[in-house]
This record gives structure tokens, C-alpha cells and sequence, in this order.
């Protein structure tokens, strides 16, 4: 394990060779030829079609589940259901990716008492067709009694709401309450006195908020592939964004030993979170040992994806800010009400730090309240549960920028967090680029330039995200023709292999080109955290770099005992060695070297200080008073990447962040009848914004190198969704002078707003 | 998706044999854009699928000199589109015909599919109104013409019977000073299902000043187009400065009965019934004047 | 001695305090020591003799992955914060 708290060499930083440098990634001219290979086209001999069955109703008591005329279909291999899990297990593990509750795990997986949410699936079957299984599927009888849906905070936390789980009771920090209810738990961060602080204010603005539940929206479905043989190993090929993860997840439901499963992971189109929880690949196990050894293969249809997997939560959210004449914020107070879904697990509390972290205040209380629903169980959407609230709160701070007749940026600037100062949560900011970021789009050309024209509008907003270190293994391989092998197993949904591989080709002083990047299976790399958190540059990255100071070191030691001189004398220069009058080149060097004896080195890195990111955004919209539709005409995003490693997809995180933004401020949301059940599945009808919909979105890289780093990489995946529906809000407020407080702001909420303000009657 | 026989029949008359055979267990193919999405998601069930894109008879487009148009019932919306023809003479139907679905889309959705599929906002339906276009049907009984407005009863259902199809469209002939328009709302400038929809069609004088006769027709704000008949009295004979715009977009409001569901709700589509009937009559005034280029293929919203 | 900040929903058991100070050389035996002045705080940070899930702890600004082993000194600060975790 190497020293990880060292700070960065200043004197590297300048003498960067590959790192910010813009090569082709190493998985592109698959990808774009069409030969990647992803979930759903794994193919193996005997391949059987999974298909499951899910609920139609959103609440209700399973009475009975009657397979039988199923399992007399011929052709059909296998069915299961709740009865063929294990009990599930009561307990609640830390599975690298926040803590896990198995007994919800597992009860999602297949619903055992209780169907929770419309899409809750309840039976799997294997057949040697897809016909057949789609058959098998319709015989199954499911007997229920019927239960009223629950389906929003509110709703859940009337005293008479209908109770999800007879057994929840609210957890607050480690005391639970005496009746059960539907808020699985309440967390407050508080410090300095709030009366005190909104008594000192000259303005203070206290609003409602609501934003609706949304989905990651990645295209590739879930897609997983099992085959279990009859020596007991299990294979899992799976989209996933952590193949640990998914062999720990299996493990535990399934009471099996994780030295019986082997993840295999495929290429992934689209994770963005949602691809961490396991959905598909426990079913696949179990149809493959039912059906008799034979590979199962599952893949979800969209309507399954949307109704079933984690889209993220929907919120109700009230903000209350004061601020003192010359602007500066004395009192800030947020209630946060996050939609689960059917189990507790919400991003309240990535909600409740993300809230005014941005903002220096010395009186500030935040509560989170993680409530159940009967919609499908939220999992994690990049910086989840970071877009409400700041929609909400950059609304707020927009308002009292305006009464107090401050420029928005100058607004921010005066209340900026800066090193040493606190997140709600009290954790001390470490070197951040948040006032840089500010003062880049102040004097970005987009800024500068002013917006003319009717129904237009600028707004304004920033966002805080605290990234993730998390736990990374790799391995490098040196070849005697100079290149590097490369084995990873954080599996790569940005573009990580380009800029993991740059990592490596930095630290040994080599090209790109020589380093050779893998996704290996679980089986070939030792423990490696999921891709989330927007880790993997950092972490994996910190590895890459190991691996590159101990693949050197090694080399170093060798050629010196050849050379018969001491390692010290050996100096690097431009990749090469040099001894005296003795000089190699790398590939020379790599073949010496090899001719020894084969050289592999490995590296488990579990690093800290893994550097926060901000970001700040502007938008020029218009919005079409008769039809309330909103155009963005002008998008520019200013974020801290400490070192963008490969500029280029550096800017593609930006730009993918800012996309989803937009879509989730403008039109996406999920479509409920009262009866609970989801009207809107499908990509036509859940609107995710398409190329036609959005304008070139301006990236400016800021900076600020992370001291945790050795080239002060932060991390850039998620920060960038964060503020993109509080710009467009205020935007809006600026085009129309109406603010909307409900996402999203789609053209119907839009003409609402406009019909209220100006007293029209439709 | 279940299983079924597929039949590609290449005459109008085994077509028809086929329907009455396989009475409700038969479909007719066309573009097959709406019917596999329905068979797919099991919104639809079929045991024979007839495809009807080797009938000569269905794949004719003719203009002929005498003016109008005559759409086979199998011509795609791309063929159409990429006629020189189509797009000068009837703009107000290649707004509808070049809105539907996109390039790969277009390339096998037929507007014969589009009426027959009877979606309450099926783009190229209230621009076949205005127009008067006719349906020319074939059954075992032999053939009949009707007209376009009235075609659809109901969400999905239209007046044909079990065994009868749609042979082709006819546009008749326009006069000198006329102009139309088709215009939609969605929240997405693609890829995306009409929130409203309004088509109008106008007959000026030879000055351009005055009205002689309006067609206006409404998509999406009812089961089936809607036809503002008010409008369409209103106007006639009268100069086109003298009733305001603010007056005709209250007529169609009042003669809109939209729901609200997953796609808008009820309150914004009256609203758009309005706003979209004013932008549609300005642009269909504009083209009967010839002030405005004859192709438009751009965004009006 | 160390600086302990006491998360708002546990200062019921610190008398109200938001800052305490401890001894011990490691996040649990902080805790040990705190749990004889103030009783039951433990039993609301620990579960099975590690911190709840859900919960973390971070020692002088960086967010620990050792948990209740993570060295302390005597000029540290202490802080039990929320487990998060991104997408």
C-alpha cells in the first residue's frame, strides 16, 4: 500500500507529458463499429430466455402464487419464485456502495408477502424460447388483495397513511420511534442559532419545493446472463458498474460463497447509478440451477427498466434563507422529504450536505426525512439526491439576490466556501476551486455578453458535490516489446480506460499508445469499488499511478544488477533508462528486463483526500408565452476537474451532466394514476431531452489541483447535474418573472405559472 | 410477441379475401410503425398478418394536371416528402406528412396507415380535413369513396369494416389563392406525440384581402379531429383584417374537448387548440398570398 | 485530549453540547471514554460493535474507511457524519 497523503510534486505539474492530452479512447472504434460487445448480446450453447413476471397493481398482499400451469408448458425450463430465495437475510451490510439493507434487497428482487410497487417483480422463468417463457408468464396465477397505494412523501406521512412495512419505525440516529410509520429515518445538521440568525436578517425568503421521480434514462437496458454448473461455479455476465458489487450482492442473497461466483463484466451502455443495485443477475442464477445447468439470459424490456429498476427520488422540500443588507446569509434552514421508493434508502443524506455546502453561514439547521412509497425502490443517480435540493435552494438564493439587488455571481461570491470552511455536515472543506469557478463565468464571453430580446432570460447556479475515494485494485503486465498490459476492474462508463491508461503511461514516462487498458472479471483483479461516486479517475487513477512508480522501480532494480551499478546511479529520462554512458529506451529496456524473468506488479489503493467538486452554470432561455415551451438558447458550464485528464471527456461528463439536467428540469418526470400505476413508461412518453433539444453546451475547465492527488485529479462525473434545474428556474424567473417551484418545469406547469401571474382563465 | 402467419400479398382483391377469412384475427401491414409496436407490447393481438406493400395499386403517387393529388395507400410519408410536387403544391399536408417519426420512420409510415391507426393526434388527419380529401375503400362488395372527416369514430376505430381496407387518398383539386397549414405542440422537437394539433386551410380572393372560404381542424383535443365549423362561418366572405385573431382563437377553445393525460392536460390543450389555430391561419394566409417561401419544413413553435 | 462534534440528533445525550472533547487513541476508544460521561451515547453510534450503518466518521477533515480503528490524536477533531455514497 503506498503513502497516500503525500501532496502532489509541484515541480511534476509542469512536465506532464500524456496527462491532459486528448487521445482516442481505446474502446472507441468498437464502439462505433458496432462491435462492442454489451449486455444482451452475450451468447453461449443451450442459451435459454428469461422473462418476469411483474406486479400490475402498486400495493397489495400476495395471497397466492399458482405456478403450475406454467410449469406443464412445454418448453418451458424452469420457474421461480419468493419461495425459491433463501430467508432473507436480516441484516444490513456495507457492500462498498453504501450500506445495504439484504432483507429489502432481497425482497425486491422477488416480492415475498407484499408487491410494493407497480413493475415489483414476483416470478422468473427460463424457456427454450422467448414465446414460451412470454407464455409461461401469462399462465402464472397471482391471487392479491388489493392495498391503497401510497404514492408520494406527503401522502405517506399522514397519520393515517397506509403502512408500507408493518415493522418500519422511524430511525433517529440510532433511537427508534415507538409506532412504525413510512419515514424510515430523520437526520439534522445543525449548528449556531437559527431564531438568533434569521432575527439579524433584512430578508428572508421561505418556499415550497416539489420535484417529481426521475430515471437515469441510460439505453442500454439491464442485461445479465448466468450459468451455474454442476460443479457449483457460478459465471454472472452482466452490465454492471461494479462487478464486486454484483458477486457480493449474489453472494448474500443467495447465500452463497463468493468463491463460487465469477462477474464477468460486459461493456455498459449507460449506468449513471442506476447499474449498481442487482436486479436480473440473481434470477438468472436461480432459473440457470433450476432449468438444470443451462445459461439463463435476461434482459429488461424499457417499460421494465422504467417500472422496475431505481429511477431516483421524487421530493418535497422547503427552504427558508435570510440574508443581511449587504447580502451576506445569516440563517439557513432546510426540511427535505425524499421518496424512497418501496424500501428505505433514499439520498437524503447526500441531499442534507449538498444543500448549502456552497455557502458560508453560521446559523444553519437541515432535516432529512427518508420516506417509503409505492414506487420502485430509488437507487443512486449521479450526485444523488443533489439536483432537488439545490434546484431548491439556488431558487431561493436567486430570490434574495434579486431583493437585495446583487448580481447573482456577486451574490455567491460574497457567501463562497473556501478552504477550512464547513459542509452543513461540519466535515472542513479541504483546497476546493469554488470562487475560481465564480470568477470564470464572470468573466466568460457568455457573461459578458448581455441577452437581448423579449421572453428571454440568464439565470444562475452552482453546485457542490463531495466525490468518493473508495477501494482499487490493478495490475500491470510488462511486455518485452516495451507495452504495458493493463488490468483493471473498475469498469468504464466515461471513458475511464483513456484516462486510467494516461495515468499509467504518465507515472512510467511512456506513450499512451504502449499502455494497453482491460476490464478484467472478478476473478483476474483483486477487490475494486464500483464506478460511482465519480471515483474512478481518482482512485483507479491512483493505482494506474502505482503501478506505474513500482513497475519503474522494478525496472530499475533489474537493469542495475545487470548493469552491475547501484539503483540510484540509473536515471529516467523521456521514458528511458541511463546508467553512465549506458541509455535504453523504454522498449529496450522492457526487453532486458523481460529477458530475466516476466514481470507483472499489482497495487490495492484505498486513497483519501479525494477533493471536492463544484460547479456553476448559466443559461440563456427563452420561454414561448402562449405555449409555455421552454427554449434553451445558450448553456455554459464552468467546473473544477484539479486536472482534466483527458480534456475532452472531461468536457463529455459536462456536457452529459448538464443534458440529464435539463432533461429533469424541463420534462421528465414519472406519470401515476391514482390507482399507483405507471402511465408514462416508455422513452417516447418519459421525455429525455434528444440532440434536437438542446443547444451546444459551452464547457470552461477550471483548475484547482487536488492536493490528494499526484496530478491533482478530481473527480468530474456527477457534480455537473447538480445545477442545472436551479439555472434554468431562475432563467425562467428572469424570461417570465414567474418562479416555478415544481419540477419539472414542463410547458403545462409553465403556462399554469404564466395564467396565475397574469389572471387569464383557459 | 405471439405468433401469427404472414401473408404478402401482392392484389387488392386476395388482400380483402384474407380480411373476410381471418375475420378479427387479421391485420393489415402497412408501414407497420404503429401495428409492431402494438403486437410487441401486446397491446394488439393478430393470428394473419396481410402486408400490403406489393400491391402495385396501393404504391401509385400521382399529380395529375387537372390539380390534386392521388396517395397510393402504401406511399410512404418519405416518398412523399422527397416529391417536389407534394411539397409545393400542398405544404399544409407536408407539414403533417414530413412531422411523423423520423428519417428511418418516415421511410415506412403511410398516411393511409396514419388515418387508419386513428390516434386522436395523428398529425396528417386534420390537414387531410381541411384539404377534403377523400378515402377510397375496397371490400369484397366492391369499392366506395368517403370523405377523410368522419373517418375515425373513436380512439383506434374508424368506419371500416372487418373486411374492407383503404386503397388510397385523394386530394382534389385546390383553387388559385389557396394556403394551409399544419401545426403541432410537443414538449420535445422530436420524437414526440402531438399535445395539439391544428390544421387550417384558407381560400382568399384574388387580392389576398378578404376570406373566401376556411377550413380549420383540431387534432388532439377530442377522441377524433374536430372540425370548427364556427370558424369556418365566421370567415367566409369576410376581410381578413376585420375579425380578430383573439376572436377565432376563442372560437376553437370553445370548440375543443381535450382530457388531460400523461402527455398534457386539459386546461393547456384548450389553451393550444387556440394558439395553434391563429399560428396556422396566419401561415396558411401567408402561403395562399405567396409572402412566404412554399417549403416549409421548419419550426413554427 | 480531542474535539468531538456531536451530531444534532444525538446532543440530547451531550447535555445539549454541539463540541466535547475525549481521550483515546482511536475512534472507539473516543467513543468508550464519551459513553462514561454521557450514557447511551455508544449505543446510538455503534451496532455490533461497529459504527451503525449509515454512519461515518471522519478524523482532522478526511473522511475515515477504518471506522471505530482510525487513529486519533490529542489535537484531532472528530466528526460522525452521514454515510454517502455517489452514482
Amino acid at each position: 500500500m503506498p503513502s497516500l497523503s503525500a501532496s502532489p510534486d509541484g515541480s511534476v505539474a509542469p512536465a506532464l507529458r500524456v496527462v491532459g492530452t486528448r487521445p482516442v479512447r481505446p474502446d472507441g472504434i468498437d464502439k462505433v463499429t458496432g462491435r462492442a460487445l454489451y449486455g444482451a448480446d452475450i451468447t453461449l450453447p443451450g442459451l435459454l430466455t428469461g422473462r418476469v413476471l411483474r406486479s400490475p397493481l402498486a400495493h397489495a398482499r400476495i395471497v397466492r402464487v399458482d405456478t403450475s400451469a406454467a410449469r406443464a408448458l412445454p418448453g418451458l425450463k424452469a420457474v421461480v419464485t419468493a419461495a425459491d430465495l433463501p430467508p432473507a437475510p436480516d441484516r444490513i451490510e456495507d457492500l462498498g456502495e453504501g450500506a445495504i439493507d439484504l432483507r429489502y434487497l432481497s425482497d425486491n428482487l422477488l416480492a415475498r408477502e407484499k408487491v410494493l410497487y407497480h413493475g415489483h417483480a414476483i416470478a422468473a422463468v427460463a424457456a427454450s424460447t422467448p414465446e414460451i417463457a412470454e407464455q409461461a408468464l401469462a399462465l402464472i396465477r397471482v391471487e392479491f388483495e388489493p392495498l391503497p397505494p401510497v404514492m408520494t412523501a406527503s401522502a405517506a406521512m399522514k397519520p393515517d397513511a397506509p403502512l408500507l412495512h408493518a415493522g418500519l419505525k422511524t430511525d433517529r440516529m440510532g433511537q427508534r420511534d415507538a409506532a412504525p410509520s413510512n419515514v424510515a429515518s430523520q437526520l439534522r445538521h445543525e449548528r449556531g442559532n437559527l431564531d438568533d440568525g434569521f432575527r439579524r436578517a433584512a430578508v428572508v425568503i421561505d418556499r415550497r419545493f416539489r420535484t417529481e421521480t426521475v430515471h437515469q434514462g441510460y439505453i442500454e437496458p439491464q442485461a445479465s446472463t448466468a450459468h451455474v454448473q454442476a460443479d457449483g461455479q457460478i459465471t454472472i455476465w452482466t452490465s454492471t458498474q461494479g462487478t464486486f458489487a454484483v458477486r457480493s450482492q449474489v453472494a448474500e442473497v443467495l447465500g452463497l460463497p463468493v468463491s463460487r461466483i465469477k462477474v464477468v463484466p460486459t461493456e455498459i451502455g449507460g449506468g449513471f447509478g442506476g447499474k449498481i443495485s442487482v436486479y436480473l443477475e440473481p434470477l438468472a442464477v436461480l432459473l440457470s440451477r433450476h432449468a438444470g445447468f443451462v445459461p439463463v439470459r435476461l434482459v429488461m424490456s424499457r417499460t421494465e427498466v422504467l417500472t422496475s429498476t431505481g429511477p431516483t427520488s421524487g421530493s418535497d422540500l422547503r427552504i427558508r434563507i435570510g440574508a443581511d443588507t449587504s447580502g451576506k446569509l445569516v440563517a439557513m434552514q432546510a426540511e427535505l422529504y425524499y421518496e424512497a421508493g418501496a424500501y428505505p434508502g433514499s439520498p437524503v443524506g447526500a441531499a442534507a450536505v449538498v444543500s448549502f455546502a456552497p455557502y458560508v453561514c453560521e446559523a444553519m439547521r437541515v432535516d432529512g426525512y427518508d420516506v417509503v412509497v409505492n414506487r420502485p425502490r430509488a437507487s443512486a443517480y449521479r450526485a444523488p439526491g443533489g439536483t432537488n435540493v439545490a434546484f431548491a435552494v439556488e431558487s431561493v438564493i436567486d430570490e434574495l439576490a434579486e431583493s437585495l439587488d446583487l448580481d447573482p455571481i456577486e451574490m455567491r461570491l460574497i457567501n463562497a466556501v473556501r478552504e477550512g470552511d464547513r459542509r452543513p455536515d461540519n466535515l472542513p472543506l479541504a483546497r476546493i476551486g469554488y470562487v475560481e469557478c465564480l470568477q470564470a463565468l464572470r468573466q466568460s464571453e457568455h457573461y459578458r455578453t448581455p441577452l437581448t430580446g423579449r421572453h428571454r432570460g440568464r439565470g444562475v447556479a452552482c453546485g457542490y458535490w463531495g466525490n468518493w475515494g473508495g477501494q482499487s485494485s490493478a495490475t500491470a503486465i510488462l511486455n518485452p516489446d516495451g507495452s504495458v498490459s493493463f488490468n483493471v476492474a473498475s469498469t468504464d462508463i466515461g471513458g475511464s480506460r483513456a484516462s486510467l491508461a494516461m495515468q499509467l503511461a504518465e507515472s512510467l514516462g511512456i506513450d499512451y499508445a504502449q499502455v494497453k487498458p482491460r476490464i478484467g472479471d472478478t476473478d483476474s483483479v483483486s477487490y475494486n469499488d464500483v464506478t460511482g461516486g465519480s471515483r474512478t479517475t481518482f482512485a483507479t487513477g491512483w493505482a494506474a499511478y502505482d503501478l506505474g512508480q513500482k513497475l519503474a522501480a522494478e525496472m530499475t532494480a533489474r537493469l542495475a544488477q545487470r548493469w552491475e551499478v547501484a539503483p540510484e546511479s540509473i536515471l529516467r529520462a523521456g521514458g528511458g533508462f541511463a546508467s553512465g554512458d549506458r541509455r535504453v529506451d523504454f522498449a529496450e529496456a522492457s526487453k532486458l528486463v523481460c529477458e530475466d524473468a516476466p514481470l507483472m506488479v499489482s497495487t490495492t489503493v484505498h486513497p483519501k483526500g479525494y477533493g471536492a467538486a463544484f460547479s456553476v452554470q448559466c443559461a440563456d432561455v427563452e420561454v414561448d408565452p402562449d405555449t409555455g415551451k421552454v427554449t434553451v438558447l445558450r448553456y455554459t458550464i464552468v467546473q473544477d476537474a484539479g486536472k482534466a485528464v483527458h480534456p475532452s471527456y472531461v468536457e463529455g461528463q459536462m456536457q452529459g451532466g448538464v443534458a440529464q439536467g435539463i432533461g429533469w428540469a424541463l420534462n421528465e418526470e414519472y406519470v401515476y394514476n391514482e390507482k399507483g400505476e405507471l402511465l408514462n413508461g416508455s422513452l417516447l412518453d418519459y421525455r429525455m431531452p434528444t440532440a434536437c433539444d438542446l443547444p451546444m453546451i459551452d464547457t470552461i475547465i477550471v483548475e484547482v489541483p487536488n492536493p490528494g492527488h499526484p496530478y491533482g485529479v478530481r473527480g468530474v462525473g456527477e457534480v455537473n447535474i447538480i445545477p442545472p434545474a436551479g439555472t434554468l428556474a431562475n432563467a425562467i424567473h428572469r424570461a417570465t418573472g414567474v418562479r416555478l417551484t415544481a419540477l419539472p418545469m414542463s410547458p403545462p406547469r409553465v403556462l399554469a405559472a404564466l395564467w396565475e401571474k397574469s389572471g387569464y382563465r383557459p | 410477441m405471439q405468433a401469427f402467419d404472414y401473408h404478402p400479398v401482392t392484389s387488392v382483391s386476395e388482400a380483402v379475401a384474407l380480411l373476410a377469412q381471418g375475420a378479427s384475427g387479421a391485420c393489415l401491414l402497412n408501414g407497420g410503425t404503429d401495428l409492431l409496436a402494438q403486437l410487441k407490447e401486446g397491446r394488439r393481438t393478430a393470428n394473419h398478418v396481410v402486408d400490403l406493400k406489393r400491391i402495385p395499386e396501393l404504391a401509385e403517387f400521382r399529380l395529375p394536371p387537372e390539380g390534386g393529388a392521388w396517395v397510393g395507400a402504401a406511399v410512404t410519408c418519405r416518398t412523399l416528402s422527397r416529391q417536389a410536387g407534394w411539397r409545393n403544391r400542398f405544404p399544409g399536408l407536408h407539414d403533417a406528412t414530413h412531422l411523423i417519426g423520423g428519417v428511418q420512420i418516415q421511410g415506412r409510415a403511410t398516411v393511409a396507415g396514419n388515418l387508419c391507426n386513428a390516434s386522436p393526434a395523428a398529425d396528417s388527419v386534420p390537414a387531410l380535413v381541411v384539404h377534403g380529401a377523400r378515402v377510397h375503400l375496397a371490400g369484397p362488395a366492391g369499392r366506395r369513396i368517403v370523405p377523410v372527416a368522419g373517418f375515425c369514430i373513436a380512439p383506434g376505430r374508424t368506419i371500416l369494416a372487418r373486411d374492407e381496407m383503404v386503397v388510397a387518398i385523394e386530394i382534389p383539386p385546390l383553387p388559385a389563392e389557396f394556403g394551409a397549414a399544419y401545426l403541432r405542440f410537443t414538449p420535445r422537437n422530436e420524437m414526440d406525440i402531438a399535445v395539439a394539433g391544428a390544421a387550417v386551410a384558407v381560400d382568399l380572393d384574388g387580392e389576398g384581402s378578404h376570406y373566401r372560404s376556411v377550413r380549420v381542424a383540431l387534432g388532439a383535443v377530442g377522441p377524433t379531429v374536430i372540425e370548427v365549423e364556427r370558424i369556418t362561418a365566421r370567415l367566409a366572405g369576410r376581410p381578413v383584417a376585420e375579425v380578430s385573431f383573439d376572436e377565432i382563437a376563442a372560437l376553437a377553445r370553445a370548440a375543443a374537448r381535450p382530457i388531460t393525460d400523461m402527455r398534457g392536460t386539459s386546461a393547456q390543450r384548450q389553451h393550444l387548440a387556440g394558439v395553434l389555430t391563429v399560428r396556422a391561419l396566419r401561415l396558411a394566409i401567408s402561403r395562399a398570398r405567396r409572402t412566404q417561401a412554399a417549403s416549409p419544413t421548419g419550426d413554427y413553435l | 485530549m480531542c474535539k468531538v462534534l456531536i451530531p444534532a440528533l444525538l446532543r440530547s445525550q451531550t447535555e445539549g453540547k454541539a463540541e466535547v472533547e475525549a481521550e483515546g487513541t482511536t475512534v472507539g476508544e473516543v467513543i468508550r471514554h464519551l459513553d462514561v460521561r454521557f450514557p447511551g451515547l455508544a449505543e446510538r453510534l455503534l451496532q455490533d460493535q461497529r459504527l451503525r450503518p449509515g454512519l461515518g466518521v471522519a478524523v482532522d477533515g478526511e473522511i475515515s474507511h477504518r471506522g471505530l480503528r482510525e487513529p486519533v490524536r490529542p489535537t484531532s477533531e472528530v466528526i460522525f457524519i452521514a454515510a454517502v455514497s455517489g452514482g
